[in-house]
């Protein structure tokens, strides 16, 4: 038996001191309340009974006095928190990992996976010894501790009840890195897993996770897996129709048996289509839905079991979507007249095309992009960014425009031998092939970016002013058969897209569970993200893009600047994970080789610190002191 | 009960000891007088019936019956010279009649400071009985004689007689004050030694005698006194308003007992005072001593009449 609390010597002194104190007081009797009677002979007679147990008597009051030092003696021994020798070494070391992935959002047990999961590490957290150690951690797309290492139940319990599910899948591996991290060097260190198994496999790109003596025991959550799930989700608009959307999504049925279901598409909280599926036992079903037209901002697919009742899983029975927003562009074309020019803007309706003479420059108003055909005038505030096409040599164009080369030999053609395929203003085009009877050669700043460019120098180039981005175009289209080709309009759709920074390959959706790198327009260095529960949280912003890692589907508010200048965007983000949609609890759980075991050694209420004990056992002899003394068998 | 109540029954006993004065002036008022005319009207000559037989005188008296004869000597009066006698057997004798006297009623009024003990109901009742009870008699033209008594004659009220008399038997029981200790023997020794006329004896007590109430009761009984024990009991006395660890001390000889009082100790305390009261009602029955318990709880006007129909007083 060892002492864990207040030292031996003190307790000693503190019991003499109150030992002397409670027999002094035992000693010093109160000064009884004088009563006159009329007769004290009656008195006599009565007495004279109880005088002959005043043996008795006495022994009772030495009773009352033994009983007091005795109930001292068991406060100062609860004092000095006595441990037996086993207990001390017997201390564990134990990390519970609470799967929260969106699988334990299940409701095949009720209430559901993770309540259950709740339930069984509450039991656990009762059954710890004095000497064991116990962390809890909510295990989703990170890691997260809840509490330190510690024995209080009390800090445990706040713990399991601060766990939130997450819409996200469960990264074990690292979340195993963490526990066998926190255990090292610890004595009987021992992870417990808490979840239904789906976990995958234990690795990432450092390799497999390797256990070591860590003891690894798994409360495994959840009895059955029926379940039909979103798995894809994706709308875009047409880049040639910004009117008109076209919707990918697919379903699965994750289950071992077949399933009705009717899948629902909503554009802005109206329906938009209605179908009734039929999904064999895993089938994965693709759906397409093109020339869709109506829904201006949000688009969100529904999924339900056509019996009217739900799987077990409803939380991937929806997915999220937004489209970009369009807005209306002011468009400024200084030109002497060009037919390809004009016919290609008239396939956007939401351009505002004002048409000016070179010698008209500046039109009235202020505009979005100003294309300059074939001139390069000064460039005055309220052109916007600008599109030049085939300038001509001069100093007032925001670059060098270089010498004239021609298509005038035989070995090479004239084109451009190098394309920057990536660069927002080529998408969808294909421009290797282009043809050109003569072009100047452009020459840009050194921080500007060539496009594309021939063998004879740049002949596409973008960069960025004071006044805003440029892009320039060294030929004019209609010496080439580019006018000829799709990939003219989209070019220049593209280029004022790019420049009002309105993407046509717009993210209608991210992935819960990964990092996501949110566009943000302006350059603060935070933003504030608005969840789809309505709580805020600020983000940092890095390279014009807000990263967050997400776990919760739905839609999102991400808001830049201050109160005058605040941009807000908003997005969606949905599970759409197979992984976690197969719901289907493990049989077993290995990792390292090892078979995961049951739980043990967490007995309900058998606590091994003494001094409760002790506490009890002076609640009890006060318990029977007062009851004695109130029937006065003590007095 | 409310922390008042507390407080009151934590005092009550001092409240008691504190209380022992007595408002003398209303305890022979108007309404008692008049109680005791019509007392004196119902009551019947009970003890001149009941004693004259066993008083009668064997000296010549004022009386008609004739007793017996004796010799003449000189200076007898010639009036009860028996001729007849004289001319049968030659001799001269004197006729002896008995004599009727007028009875001694001596009323001995304990006056220990017991029987002033909670509020001083007992002394205050055993006053107003004794003045009924002289009334009576006074009425009937006994004679009667008021001693108080604790552990000595402390007071006495010569003997008297006429109905004329009752205020000075008022003015003597008004100015009695319940002091002393107890010790009826003692006190009844100096009682018969100072009263050779033998008669009846009522003793208005509550027998609060440490020595023991037989002694006094049994010195009247061996020297020929008609003991009447008129015991003076209060319940209150039999359920003692205590709780706790306390020291009771008695009232007169100051004798102190630790004790706690429990509700089991205060049964206790009620069976050893009723197992006392009925000692004391075994004594007078097996002495053939006239007993009657007068409670104080009980309303004076029924308590005399209760007191005058066991004694057999009323017609």
């Amino acid at each position: 038996m060892h002492l864990t609390g207040v030292p031996l010597t003190t307790l000693i002194q503190l019991g003499a001191l109150a030992g002397a104190v409670v027999v002094v007081f035992y000693i010093l009797k109160l000064r009884r309340r004088p009563v006159a009677v009329p007769y004290s002979k009656i008195w006599a007679r009565i007495l004279k009974d109880k005088e002959a147990t005043s043996l008795f008597s006495q022994l009772k009051r030495l009773l009352s006095l033994l009983l007091q030092l005795a109930l001292l003696a068991l406060l100062l021994l609860a004092l000095g928190d006595p441990r037996s020798a086993a207990s001390l070494v017997e201390g564990r070391n134990v990390v519970v990992l609470i799967d929260a992935s969106a699988s334990m959002q299940a409701v095949d047990v009720a209430p559901s996976r993770l309540d259950a999961a709740k339930a069984e590490v509450k039991t656990i957290v009762r059954g710890l010894s004095g000497s064991d150690r116990m962390l809890v951690a909510q295990m989703d797309a990170a890691v997260t501790p809840l509490s330190t290492l510690t024995g209080e139940p009390s800090d445990l319990e706040a713990a399991i009840a601060a766990i939130r599910p997450a819409d996200a899948g469960a990264d074990f591996a690292r979340a195993l890195r963490f526990a066998t991290d926190t255990l090292r060097g610890l004595p009987s260190p021992e992870i417990i897993v808490v979840s239904d198994g789906a976990l995958g496999d234990p690795a990432d790109a450092a390799g497999p996770v390797h256990l070591g003596d860590v003891k690894l025991t798994w409360v495994k959550v959840g009895v059955r897996a029926r379940n039909a799930a979103i798995t894809s989700f994706s709308v875009r608009r047409y880049p040639l129709d910004k009117a008109r959307y076209e919707v990918m999504l697919e379903v699965q049925n994750t289950s071992e048996e077949a399933m009705d279901v009717e899948l629902s598409l909503l554009g802005d909280g109206q329906l938009t289509d209605l179908t009734r599926l039929r999904l064999g036992p895993h089938e994965k079903l693709p759906r397409f839905y093109p020339n869709l037209s109506g829904a201006s901002k949000t688009l969100e697919a529904r999924l339900a079991l056509a019996d009217g009742t739900r799987d077990d899983l409803p939380a991937d029975d929806h997915a999220y979507a937004l489209l970009p927003e369009r807005r209306r562009a002011r468009v400024q074309v200084v030109s002497a007249g060009n037919m390809f020019l004009e016919a290609a803007l008239l396939l956007d309706e939401f351009l505002d095309v004002t048409t000016v003479a070179p010698a008209g420059y500046p039109g009235k108003g202020a505009f979005d992009v100003t294309v300059f055909d074939g001139v390069a005038p000064p460039v005055v505030p309220g052109t916007g960014h600008t599109l030049y096409l085939n300038p001509p040599p001069g100093k007032d164009a925001p670059f060098e425009v270089g010498k004239l080369v021609e298509d005038d030999d035989a070995s090479y053609k004239l084109g451009f031998d190098e394309l920057d395929a990536k660069h927002p203003i080529l998408r969808w085009t294909s421009l290797s092939d282009v043809n050109v009877a003569r072009a100047h050669v452009l020459k840009g700043q050194k921080e500007d970016k060539v496009v594309g460019k021939s063998q004879k120098g740049p002949l596409l180039i973008a960069g960025r002013r004071a006044a805003g981005k440029f892009v320039a175009l060294g030929f004019d289209v209609r010496e080439s058969d580019f006018a000829l080709r799709i990939a003219w309009p989209l070019f220049l759709l593209n280029t004022i897209n790019d420049f009002v920074e309105e993407d046509t390959g717009y993210i209608s959706s991210f992935r819960t569970g990964t990092v996501w790198q949110i566009p943000a327009s302006s350059a603060a260095e935070t933003a504030t993200l608005e969840l789809p529960d309505g709580s805020k949280r600020v983000v940092p912003v890095k390279e014009g893009r807000a990263v967050f890692l997400g776990q919760i589907a739905g839609f999102y508010k991400l808001t830049t600047g201050t109160n005058g200048s605040a941009e807000t965007s908003l997005f969606a983000a949905n599970l759409s994970d197979p992984a976690e949609s197969t719901i289907a609890p493990s049989e077993k759980l290995e990792v390292d080789g090892r078979a995961a075991g049951a739980v043990a050694g967490f007995t309900l209420g058998v606590r091994r610190e003494l001094w409760v004990y002790l506490l009890v056992a002076v609640l009890v002899l006060t318990a029977i002191e007062w009851l004695t003394y109130h029937r006065r068998v003590t007095v | 009960m409310g922390l008042l109540d507390v407080f009151k029954r934590a005092t009550a006993p001092l409240s008691r000891r504190m209380g022992r004065t007595e408002a003398s002036e209303e305890l022979f008022d108007d309404e008692f007088q008049r109680k005791l005319d019509y007392l004196a009207m119902v009551s019947r000559r009970v003890f001149s019936g009941a004693m004259r037989a066993e008083r009668r005188t064997k000296k010549t008296g004022s009386g008609v019956e004739f007793a017996d004869h004796r010799d003449y000597v000189p200076g007898d009066d010639f009036r009860y010279l028996d001729w007849s006698a004289y001319q049968r057997f030659g001799r001269l004798l004197i006729r002896l009649y008995e004599e009727e006297e007028d009875l001694s009623i001596y009323f001995i009024l304990d006056s220990s400071a017991s029987m002033g003990f909670g509020g001083g109901q007992k002394l205050r009742q055993a006053k107003r009985l004794c003045a009924a009870l002289a009334y009576v008699g006074l009425a009937n033209l006994d004679r009667i004689a008021i001693v108080t008594a604790n552990d000595e004659i402390s007071g006495r009220m010569q003997a008297t007689r006429g109905k004329a008399r009752i205020f000075r038997v008022f003015r003597f029981l008004t100015a009695v004050k319940a002091e002393g200790a107890t010790d009826l023997g003692d006190a009844m020794k100096t009682f018969v030694a100072q009263h050779k006329r033998r008669g009846l004896a009522v003793v208005l007590s509550d027998l609060y005698d440490p020595a023991g109430f037989e002694r006094g009761l049994n010195v009247l009984r061996y020297n020929r006194f008609e003991p009447f024990v008129l015991h003076l009991v209060d319940s209150a006395d039999a359920r003692p308003d205590l709780r706790g660890d306390v020291r009771v001390y008695d009232c007169e000889t100051g004798d102190e007992r630790e004790v706690t009082v429990t509700a089991k100790v205060l049964e206790r305390y009620a069976a050893a005072y009723e197992e006392y009261l009925e000692e004391v009602k075994r004594f007078c029955v097996g002495k053939q001593v006239s007993y009657f318990r007068a409670d104080v709880g009980v309303p004076f006007d029924e308590l005399i009449l209760r007191v005058f129909r066991r004694g057999g007083f009323l017609r």
